[in-house]
């Protein structure tokens, strides 16, 4: 088996470990760096400026370039990076002009909400992906192989929001067992809040569901077809204890692995699928910055996701060194 | 060749021929006033015979601009597609084939990019330009290269290992001769797969970008424009959505069994 990122990731004495983590946060802090200054540039291709979105574009010309000197838009963009970056790092990060009201506070609130249903819908991936992606690897290349893999299949292929759709309609309209949009705090009303973010959650866990599948399908045949499962068996083990304490402790890593680089992924869905559901987290708030052209709040929210993004990396390589036996963190 | 006929290839194959058959030839057979014509007294009509899949809320026929719109959403995902390679080829080659501090500063800058969500780049680039359609193409170009450029990193550092590659340079062949006649034709194979992949991906990505009004305008008409249309009449007409959900979903299908056939056959040592 395959080793992540080969020999780099592997640590076996704590000194190594050690310059591999300072190496890992080095890295880490050199990427956001870069995060920062792309984000920074893309909004700065905007056609038109901060001061252009908050008095309109037919504004009075001279009214608007006071406004531009006194925000300061006339400064070099190196001179602008660095009070927008100073900002972000002393935790002053602006205010929104369409929510008028402080970013950072309000991407606190947003962040929150959205973390239940990326959590939630990981979950039921999970659930649902191992179990299925194991059944599939067992009987290799007969029905039920073929049964686990065209139901990947067709999860990959259809768009979450045509998902998401597709759950309002049965579940919110037809049966009427779910509410179909809005948003509850968890700290209201729990109950309610995860009434609120299942819907939106299974709409994004279907799709992660088959990529998981797929990967642990592939994972686990590679596995089974190994020396040591034919040890096992040999051994006079169970079946039940040979897949599911052998064989899966070993495909577990891999699938954590691809489970955490879907985190990417999430993020990108929840601005169609909060949308969608009008679900107020992080998604619905990069999308009304977007569509608004709130280019403070676009700068702030893209950075965030892109970092929380790059975070969970980190935190995936790492614990997968902690799963797997092979490589020793201390 | 005998892959291609498992039951996967046929059917995905098929799948591929069908949709590329009707985006090329629905233009030239179908008039566009076919899928323009507004008829009033039939909006959000249930399928019939007069409209086999029925219409929209502005009473036009459904099925049509699901044929027309075909061209529209692979036009878009074709050229982005093409447009990522573009980027990405070089960018990997030169990154795997050399290695050494352009390799480092390259993929520092790919990993970078790779933090972003593909999705959230492209709807933030499509924003950013302004949307329409060849900004759509731009964006979604743009948000997959990272992703490509990675893979034919990787495709051309191994290739560069290899002991022909070795053997050449030891009879002096340059590095431009190497990677056109060395380094090209033998990470060709793992390029075409992925490409094919992206393909299915760009399809959603167009699709996601239009539903949420960043990406295809009216009057281009593209089945994500379509979705999105169909979201306030879900409750009364929901073939609205139905219609071109079932367009996407049955294309990208297609590219994906046909991207796993390909992959089987070209790149055996990932079966």
């Amino acid at each position: 088996m395959q080793l992540r990122r080969g020999g780099n990731s592997r640590c076996f004495t704590p000194g190594t470990c050690m310059t591999y983590i300072a190496n890992r946060l080095l890295s880490v802090a050199l990427t956001l760096l870069l995060i920062s200054v792309i984000t920074f540039m893309v909004t700065n291709i905007l056609p038109g400026d901060v001061a252009m979105v908050i008095m309109g574009t037919q504004s009075n010309p001279e009214a608007l370039a006071g406004l531009r000197e006194s925000l300061g838009l006339n400064d070099p963009l190196i001179v602008q990076y660095g009070r927008w970056i100073g900002g972000m790092l002393t935790g002053d990060w602006g205010n929104s002009l369409v929510f008028k009201e402080a970013i950072g506070p309000l991407i606190a609130n947003k962040v929150a909400a959205s973390a239940l249903i990326v959590v939630m819908s990981m979950t039921i991936a999970l659930a649902a992906a191992i179990p299925l992606g194991v059944w599939a690897a067992v009987h290799r290349d007969k029905w039920q192989d073929t049964t686990a893999s065209t139901t990947a299949l067709m999860g990959v292929s259809l768009p979450d929001f045509f998902w998401g759709i597709m759950l309002i309609l049965l579940f919110a309209r037809y049966l009427g067992w779910l509410p179909s949009s809005g948003f509850v705090h968890p700290a209201d009303d729990f109950i309610a809040a995860v009434r609120h973010a299942f819907l939106p959650s299974l709409a994004l866990g279907l799709g992660l569901m088959a990529h998981l599948t797929r990967m642990t399908r592939s994972t686990m045949s590679s596995i089974l077809s190994q020396e040591f499962i034919r040890v096992a068996r040999a051994k006079g083990l169970t079946e039940h204890t040979v897949i599911w304490r052998y064989a899966l402790a070993n495909a577990i890593g891999p699938v954590m692995t691809v489970a955490g680089l879907q985190v990417g992924y999430l993020f990108g869905s929840i601005i169609v699928i909060e949308s969608l559901f009008n679900f107020t987290g992080m998604g619905w708030l990069t999308y009304q910055a977007l569509l608004n052209r709130d280019i403070p709040l676009i700068q702030s929210t893209v950075f965030v996701i892109a970092a929380v993004v790059m975070i969970t990396n980190l935190v995936v390589d790492l614990l997968y060194a902690a799963i797997d036996p092979r490589i020793k963190l201390p | 060749m005998k892959e291609f006929f498992t039951g996967k290839g046929i059917v995905g194959g098929g799948i591929v021929l069908l949709v590329l058959a009707v985006a090329l030839l629905a233009p030239l057979l179908i008039p566009d006033t076919w899928a323009t014509q507004m008829d009033m007294r039939s909006r959000l009509a249930g399928p019939s015979t007069t409209y086999l899949m029925g219409t929209d809320q502005l009473g036009r026929d459904l099925m049509f601009r699901m044929l027309l719109g075909a061209q529209t959403s692979i036009m878009i995902a074709g050229t982005a597609v093409l447009m990522s390679l573009v980027i990405g080829l070089p960018l990997g080659v030169i990154s795997g084939y050399f290695g050494g501090w352009i390799d480092n500063v390259l993929m520092r800058l790919v990993d970078t990019l790779l933090a972003f969500p593909a999705l959230l780049l492209a709807l933030t680039i499509s924003a950013v330009l302004g949307p329409n359609l060849t900004n759509t193409i731009i964006a979604i170009g743009i948000a997959f290269t990272p992703y490509l450029a990675r893979i034919i990193r990787g495709e051309a550092l191994r290739v560069a290992q290899m002991p022909y590659v070795e053997a050449a340079r030891a009879v002096g062949t340059s590095d431009t001769w190497m990677i056109i006649r060395h380094i090209l034709p033998n990470i060709m194979p793992p390029i075409i797969v992925q490409a094919t992949i992206s393909l299915a991906f760009a399809i959603l990505a167009e699709a996601g970008l239009s539903f949420l009004g960043l990406g295809t305008q009216p009057p281009d008409a593209s089945w994500g424009l379509m979705i999105q249309a169909s979201r306030d009449y879900l409750d009364v007409a929901p073939w609205t959505a139905l219609v071109p959900g079932a367009a996407v979903a049955i294309t990208v299908l297609g590219l994906n069994m046909f991207g796993d056939v390909l992959r089987d056959v070209l790149d055996p040592r990932t079966k």
